[in-house]
Formats: structure tokens, C-alpha cells, sequence
């Protein structure tokens, strides 16, 4: 009750350890401020025959207790670094994850190895009001599927990403997974209680996160940052399913989405309006 | 003006032509809003901020009754917005900032033996800029009102995302305030370096008036950079500037920086009047000389330095090199040095004391009490990875709001208590006090310990509603009932202040037996403050003065009621 969500991910397990910690300290200085408080008016208050005793400073009890509050600073400012440090570094990931390999950007916050077992790499897209997430392809299926059905000529479905979802994430479990934050619009902020620390998606610039989800489920998050009137309706939702699970579920998504865009396709074909790039600048809901 | 220059002789007297009790030619209304004295100025802004506070509490009271259930449909979505981005502003920029300002504006000239402030023209424009900041925020809801929060930080306050003209009431608000308040701060400033009397060396000043010293820095460093904020805010909205557009080489970020030094600075606004009046109140209440006024003095420049340095500590989230978020961290941790040494000084002056628990004391215990949990809750947030758990969920807010209301609400209602008979010549009703008192504690604790924990399950901050299921139900029914208690509670002191100003208890110069220079005055003061303005020899003035008049007269008598002498 008086913590936060039980940590399903190794850095939400350093977040909680120091979040204890500091409650703890927070709690002592806190109910000691009170405890001297309540505990010296009761003892000093004003009785006749009695007056004050005069005294002014006294030197050496000034520097023993600015002494302790600094030792006490710099102590938890060398545990927060420390924690933060390791919450930053990404673990490999575990024995029953998925070992994806990508090639990855330069990093700004987070330590990620540059050897081989990468983590799973992912981008989550901050867009009013929903949080969109473009999967990399599936490193030995992809052959077997290509995109038959897209015309050649269509430039925007071959750039297009194999795979997405809205609103609810597919990640294997017990695998390292990099959150690649990125936003269309506004500032939107990404957590979900349970799986590691909130970063910013902050319009032209790439913030990063990440987690290894230790147990298969279903984790509910949010955006944190006020971004206008649909604000509180842009929740998300992480799914935790085992390996197989989610290479199925990455397959059978991405032929959904290539029947949609097949669909898609045809219904304009039959309106006859847009295949042709020459008119490219019509509407597209004239094919309804 | 040449009062600060003076030679500090031991001549009891020196020649001086006062008048006394020029007649008003203008009717009484016009004379005291176009009024040069400090003392109407000062009272017109503790007014005004108190309705302003009113008003932000009802905006407040409002949110909390949106939020008692979960999916609630009291109030629509946008008037939600529309109260939370009035209301904290309310809060901030119109009730904080002014009611520090306005006790200042009061108190600093008579602590330090003036006859005035160094610019009284100036002062009568920032309290007519403050004025109008607060119509221009509330006739907007004729029309409309701003609705991108208390901060509208872009691109969402850009007009391809909010393109109706709330910002624009939200930017011109808050810029007169600004400007206002930065504007007395000069004032302030100038009139604290040349208007002291004889004697009345930097470490001989008063507490609160040191307070007010360091405050009038801090706005005039911080207050300039958010109006350059503003201005280039408003540029990008309306003249196709690109200071804050990502896509034009701009960046969103830069206006983060600008905005949240502004705000940490109202954050350390909320607190230093606070500790000023506390380091008053506690040591005359307790009948002893506050413990180690050096060390307090320093640190209340050291809170301030510190303070608004750790801004970033709002921006954990954002995209920024480690380095700077671990130099934040470190001055946000180190604010524990000055806070926690003010905190025991504070302890140390009650120990061994005599101590009457009048109205302005038990305020001050009350305010101490709180901003303990408030800084402790601060320091749990300061720490990066605590912060990455904690950050925009209500449990920040809640910690704010602890500071909020022990430094601003807490603090500034027992300075006010304790100057309200300086200013009218009668005393607040004590058992008022009393119920407030308890009511706000009550409601306080009510009203932000169940936001603390509903944060911990994740309820985002901000949010016109939460759904059920998540644990959130319990908590956000408890504390919308304590924020009704709360503000109750503050309700009481407003009223109580009302009352008082004509039925209160009419009470002498001195009522606290008090130390410092402004209990000399009569109570309410002449517009000239002093007929004669005592040397300083130490930073006790009045303990002298009744020292020396027990020497003269050897009568006791006199010199416990504090009565002028001269």
C-alpha cells in the first residue's frame, strides 16, 4: 500500500529498492521533525515563575548536525547515480527470451551493449490520444511472407513498418526490450507501473526506455503528460506472452495488416481515383 | 531617503518635521487604491490574494468533486481543463506570489525603521498590474478560458493544437503578474539597500524582512526569464516565430527550461516568506532569541541558490544528457543542508523557552509540522529513479501541494495573524484560529496522503478522470472529502481576517511583545510609519529600547507594554 507496483522488470526492481529507501528516510526525518516538535512545546510551555533561558547558539551542535544533513545528501545523491546508472544499463535477456538482433543508432541515456545478444527494438509513437507501437520484423518469417499483394509501384506501403499495433503492446517475456519514444504532436510521457522508469516523447527529438518483463500478462499504463482535452482516455496496454505466442502474434498481425492494406487497395482500385500517382492529390474517401 | 546614509550617533533625538493626519481630500476608496503608502499597497495585495486564493480553493473543490468517482461526468472535459489551468495558476501566480509580496510590501518597511518603499509609484503599478493579470485570467471565462495547464507548455499551447485564444488570456495573466511582482521586487530591493535605519546592519535585519530581501533577488532573476518565455511564446503563436517548433530548429525543451525556473521559483516563493515569519514568530512566542540567526540567515540564500539550480528535477523524464540530471539531483539533495539547519534552529528555539501557544504560534507549529512531511516528500522525489516512479502522478502533486499549504497557506496565515493587529489595531478572533487550524491540518493530511498513495498506483496527474478497477476508487473518494475540510478550513481564516479588520479585539503597538523595529510603531502605523526613527545597535531593537527605558524610568511597568517611547 504504501509502495509502488510490484516490479516485473529488473530496472522497476532498482526503482522500487531506492523508492523504499527513500521513504524510509523521508519517513524518519519527517516524523523526528514532528516527534521533537509536538514533544518540546509540551515540555516548554510558558508556566508562571518560569522564564526563557537566553541562549543564543551554540557553535559545535550547528556544525554536527549541517555535517550529518550533508553526509546524508551526499550519500543518497551517490545511491541515486549509482541507481540510476543500473537502471540505465539494459540487462540481456533471460533464458526463456526471445534473442532478437538489430542494428542499433548511437544512444543518448542508456547503456546498451554493443555486443551481440540485442534487445528487441521498438517504437512507440505519442500521438493525440493513443500510443502506437511499430514491431521490427521477425528475423526468420519475414522470407516466407513478403508483400504479394502490394503493387510495385506504391512507395508509401514497401517504407511502410511490417508490423503495428495501437494501444496495447506485444512483447515476449524475459526479453530486453528498447522503447524508442517518439511523438507527432505534443509532449506525451510513457509508463507503465511495474516495467521500469517514464521518459518523455517529445516531438523531433528520441527518448529512450526500456524493460525485460519477468511474467506473462497483461500490464495497464498511461501517457503522464497533460496533452489537451483526450488526455486521460490515452492509456496503454503491455501484453506479456511467451516466445512462440508472440511470433505468431507478429505474423498473423502483420497479415491482418497486409489483408487491410490489400483491402485497402482494391477498394480504391475500384474507384479507380488513386492508383494512378498522377492524380495522387484526391481524396481518398471519394472510393467509399 | 537619507535615513539609510544617516551617521549612527547616540542622540537620542534628532530634529525632524512630521505631520500628522493630513486630511483626505478624495473620498476614502480612491484615496487608499491610488494610495503611494506601502502599507495600503501591501494590504490591497493580501487582500486580493486571499480572494484569489478563495477562488482557487472553489476551482480546486470543483476537480476534486469531478474526481470523487471514478469515470465521473459532473463536469465536462474541457471545463475541467479549463478550472485546472485557472486554478493552479490561480494558486501559483495569483494567490503565492502576491501574498508574499503584499506581506512584504507591509511588513519590510517598518521592520527596517522606513518611512516608506524607495519607489512608491512603482508599487502602486505593480499592485494595478496584478489587479488587472487576475481580471484578465477571470473575464476570460466570459469567453475563453485557457485550458492548456498551469505551464501551457508547447507544442500543445502552439496554435495547430490549441488555436483559440485561451493561451493568449493565460500568456497576457501571467505576464502581468510577473511583471507586476518583478517590478515590487525592485522595489523592495532598492528600498531594503537604501532605506534601513542607523544601525540597521544586513545582519541586524529582520528575519522575515531578510526574507524578503532574498525573495526580491529571486523574482527579479527569475521573473524576466518567463516573461522572455512569454514573449517568445506569443511570437511563435501569432507572428510566425519558430522559438519553440521542432521542425523549424526550434525546440519545445527550451521553453520547459524557461518555464519550470520560473515555477521552481515560485515553489522556493512559497517557502521563503514562510521561514522568514516562522523565524519570528517561534522565538517571540518562545520569549528566547531565535537560536543561531547566522545560520538561518544564510540559509535562506542558500534555499533559494540551490532551489531554482535543481529545476531540472521537474525535467527527469525528458530527453537530456545524464550529467545535467545527476548536477539537478545533487543541488535538489543538497537543499537538505539549509532546510534541515533552519528546521533546527527552529527545534533549538523552543527548547528551554517560555512558550505561549497564541493564534500566530500555533499557525507557525502547524506550518512546521506540515512543510516537514512537504520536504521529506521532496527529497523522496529529488532522487532520479524515485522521481522516474513518482513523477506526474498525483503523488507529486501531493507533495507540492504540502509545501503549498504549510509554507504559502500555513506560513502565510500565521504572519498575517501575527501583523494583523499592526495593521488594524485589533487581534483575529482566537478560537477561529483555532478551528482553522485544525481543519486545515485535518483536511491537509486528509486531502494529499491519499493522493500520495493513489500516485503510487499510477494515477496520472491532470487527468479530468480515472477508471475503476485500479484501486484508485478509495482513495480519490477520501481525498475529495478532505479537500472539502481543507478549504473549510482556509474559508475560516479569510472570514476570521474579515471580522477581525472591524470587531477584533482592539489591542496596543505590542501586542506579542515582539523584538523587532515594527512593534515600535503605533498600531495601525501613521503614513510616516515613525515620528522618530530609533539608532539600531542590535538585532533586538525593541529589547533595547525597553532596556533603556528601564534603565531611565525604572519602572517596569512601561517597558512591558512595549509602549513608544521618545
Amino acid at each position: 500500500m504504501l509502495g509502488p507496483e510490484s516490479a516485473h522488470s529488473p530496472n522497476a526492481e532498482d526503482l522500487n529498492a531506492l523508492y523504499w529507501v527513500m521513504l524510509a528516510i523521508a519517513a524518519v526525518l519527517a516524523l523526528a521533525a514532528n516527534a521533537a516538535l509536538v514533544a518540546l512545546v509540551v515540555r516548554h510551555r510558558a508556566v508562571r515563575g518560569r522564564s526563557a533561558r537566553r541562549v543564543r547558539s551554540r557553535g559545535r551542535a550547528q556544525f554536527i548536525v549541517a555535517g550529518g544533513l550533508t553526509a546524508i545528501a551526499i550519500v543518497i545523491f551517490a545511491a541515486g547515480v549509482i541507481v540510476t546508472h543500473s537502471a540505465s544499463k539494459l540487462d540481456s535477456a533471460g533464458a526463456d527470451g526471445l534473442q532478437a538482433s538489430r542494428p542499433l543508432t548511437a544512444q543518448r541515456t542508456l547503456d546498451v551493449p554493443s555486443g551481440d545478444p540485442q534487445p528487441l527494438k521498438i517504437t512507440a509513437v505519442g500521438q493525440q490520444w493513443i500510443w502506437r507501437y511499430e514491431y521490427p520484423a521477425p528475423a526468420a518469417d519475414q522470407s516466407s511472407s513478403p508483400n504479394p499483394s502490394a503493387p510495385a509501384g506504391t512507395g508509401a506501403s514497401a517504407s511502410f513498418p511490417q508490423t503495428f499495433s495501437y494501444y496495447e503492446l506485444v512483447v515476449p517475456v524475459d526479453t530486453t526490450v528498447l522503447l524508442t519514444l517518439d511523438s507527432t504532436d505534443v509532449l506525451h510521457r510513457w509508463w507503465v507501473p511495474g516495467l521500469g522508469a517514464k521518459a518523455d516523447a517529445i516531438p523531433g527529438t528520441l527518448n529512450q526506455t526500456w524493460f525485460r518483463a519477468d511474467e506473462e500478462g497483461v500490464y495497464d499504463g498511461a501517457s503522464y503528460a497533460f496533452s489537451g482535452a483526450g488526455y486521460p482516455a490515452m492509456r496503454t496496454r503491455v501484453r506479456v506472452v511467451d516466445v512462440p505466442q508472440y511470433q505468431q502474434w507478429l505474423a498473423e498481425q502483420a497479415q491482418g495488416i497486409q489483408k487491410g492494406q490489400a483491402f485497402v487497395q482494391a477498394q480504391l482500385a475500384e474507384g479507380g481515383a488513386l492508383v494512378d500517382n498522377s492524380e495522387g492529390d484526391e481524396a481518398p474517401g471519394g472510393s467509399e | 531617503m537619507s535615513d539609510g546614509n544617516g551617521s549612527s550617533t547616540l542622540s537620542p533625538h534628532r530634529p525632524e518635521l512630521v505631520s500628522d493626519a493630513v486630511p483626505s481630500r478624495r473620498p476614502r476608496w480612491i484615496e487608499l487604491t491610488t494610495s503611494g503608502d506601502h502599507k495600503d499597497q501591501g494590504r490591497l495585495m493580501i487582500g486580493a490574494s486571499l480572494a484569489f486564493l478563495v477562488l482557487g480553493l472553489v476551482e480546486f473543490v470543483l476537480m476534486r468533486a469531478q474526481l470523487a468517482v471514478p469515470q465521473n461526468t459532473l463536469i465536462e472535459p474541457i471545463t475541467f481543463d479549463r478550472l485546472l489551468s485557472v486554478g493552479q495558476t490561480t494558486l501559483i501566480v495569483l494567490f503565492a506570489v502576491p501574498f508574499a509580496i503584499g506581506l512584504f510590501t507591509y511588513v519590510v518597511p517598518l521592520q527596517i525603521g522606513a518611512r516608506g518603499t524607495a519607489f512608491p509609484r512603482l508599487g502602486s503599478f505593480a499592485l494595478w498590474l496584478y489587479l488587472s493579470a487576475g481580471a484578465a485570467l477571470y473575464v476570460s471565462f466570459a469567453y475563453t478560458p485557457p485550458e492548456a495547464n498551469f505551464n501551457a507548455l508547447p507544442p500543445l499551447s502552439e496554435p495547430a493544437f490549441i488555436s483559440n485564444n485561451g493561451v493568449d488570456v493565460w500568456i497576457t495573466s501571467v505576464g502581468l503578474a510577473v511583471l507586476g511582482m518583478t517590478l515590487q521586487a525592485l522595489n523592495l530591493t532598492v528600498t531594503l539597500r537604501r532605506m534601513r535605519a542607523p544601525g540597521m546592519a544586513w545582519r541586524r535585519l529582520a528575519p522575515f524582512s531578510f526574507a524578503g530581501a532574498v525573495s526580491s533577488w529571486l523574482l527579479l532573476a527569475v521573473g524576466p526569464l518567463m516573461l522572455a518565455a512569454l514573449t517568445m511564446l506569443e511570437i511563435d503563436r501569432h507572428f510566425d516565430g519558430v522559438f519553440f517548433d521542432a521542425g523549424e530548429g526550434g525546440a519545445p525543451i527550451y521553453y520547459q527550461h524557461l518555464s519550470w525556473i520560473f515555477f521552481t521559483g515560485c515553489y522556493v516563493l512559497m517557502l521563503l516568506p514562510a521561514i522568514g515569519a516562522i523565524s519570528e514568530i517561534v522565538p517571540t512566542f518562545s520569549g528566547k532569541p531565535l537560536f543561531s540567526r547566522g545560520a538561518v540567515l544564510a540559509s535562506m540564500v542558500a534555499i533559494p541558490v540551490l532551489g531554482v539550480l535543481a529545476w531540472m528535477q521537474n525535467m527527469f523524464t525528458a530527453s537530456i544528457p545524464v550529467g545535467w540530471l545527476y548536477g539537478a539531483m545533487l543541488m535538489a539533495l543538497l537543499l537538505l543542508l539549509p532546510l534541515g539547519l533552519t528546521f533546527y534552529n527552529w527545534l533549538a528555539t523552543l527548547a528551554g523557552g517560555a512558550i505561549r501557544l497564541r493564534a500566530p504560534m500555533l499557525f507557525a507549529l502547524g506550518a512546521i509540522s506540515t512543510l516537514a512531511f512537504g520536504l521529506a516528500g521532496e527529497l523522496i522525489q529529488a532522487v532520479i529513479p524515485v522521481n522516474w516512479l513518482l513523477a506526474d502522478t498525483v503523488a507529486a502533486t501531493a507533495e507540492t501541494a504540502y509545501v503549498l499549504v504549510g509554507g504559502s497557506v500555513l506560513g502565510g496565515l500565521a504572519a498575517l495573524h501575527y501583523w494583523f493587529p499592526k495593521m488594524t489595531g485589533r487581534l483575529m478572533g482566537e478560537s477561529m484560529a483555532g478551528l482553522s487550524l485544525l481543519l486545515i491540518l485535518v483536511g491537509v493530511h486528509l486531502t494529499f496522503i491519499p493522493m500520495f498513495l493513489a500516485g503510487l498506483e499510477g494515477q496520472p496527474v491532470d487527468a479530468y478522470r480515472f477508471f475503476e478497477g485500479q484501486g484508485l476508487d478509495t482513495y480519490n473518494l477520501i481525498a475529495t472529502i478532505g479537500s472539502v475540510v481543507l478549504s473549510i478550513g482556509i474559508l475560516v481564516s479569510v472570514i476570521n481576517a474579515a471580522r477581525s479588520a472591524s470587531r477584533g479585539v482592539e489591542v496596543g503597538p505590542d501586542p506579542w511583545h515582539g523584538e523587532t523595529l515594527e512593534w515600535y510603531a503605533p498600531s495601525p502605523p501613521p503614513e510616516h510609519n515613525f515620528d522618530v526613527i530609533p539608532d539600531v545597535r542590535s538585532a533586538e531593537p525593541l529589547r533595547d529600547i525597553r532596556d533603556a527605558v528601564l534603565a531611565r524610568e525604572g519602572s517596569s511597568e512601561q517597558a512591558e507594554q512595549g509602549a513608544p517611547v521618545a
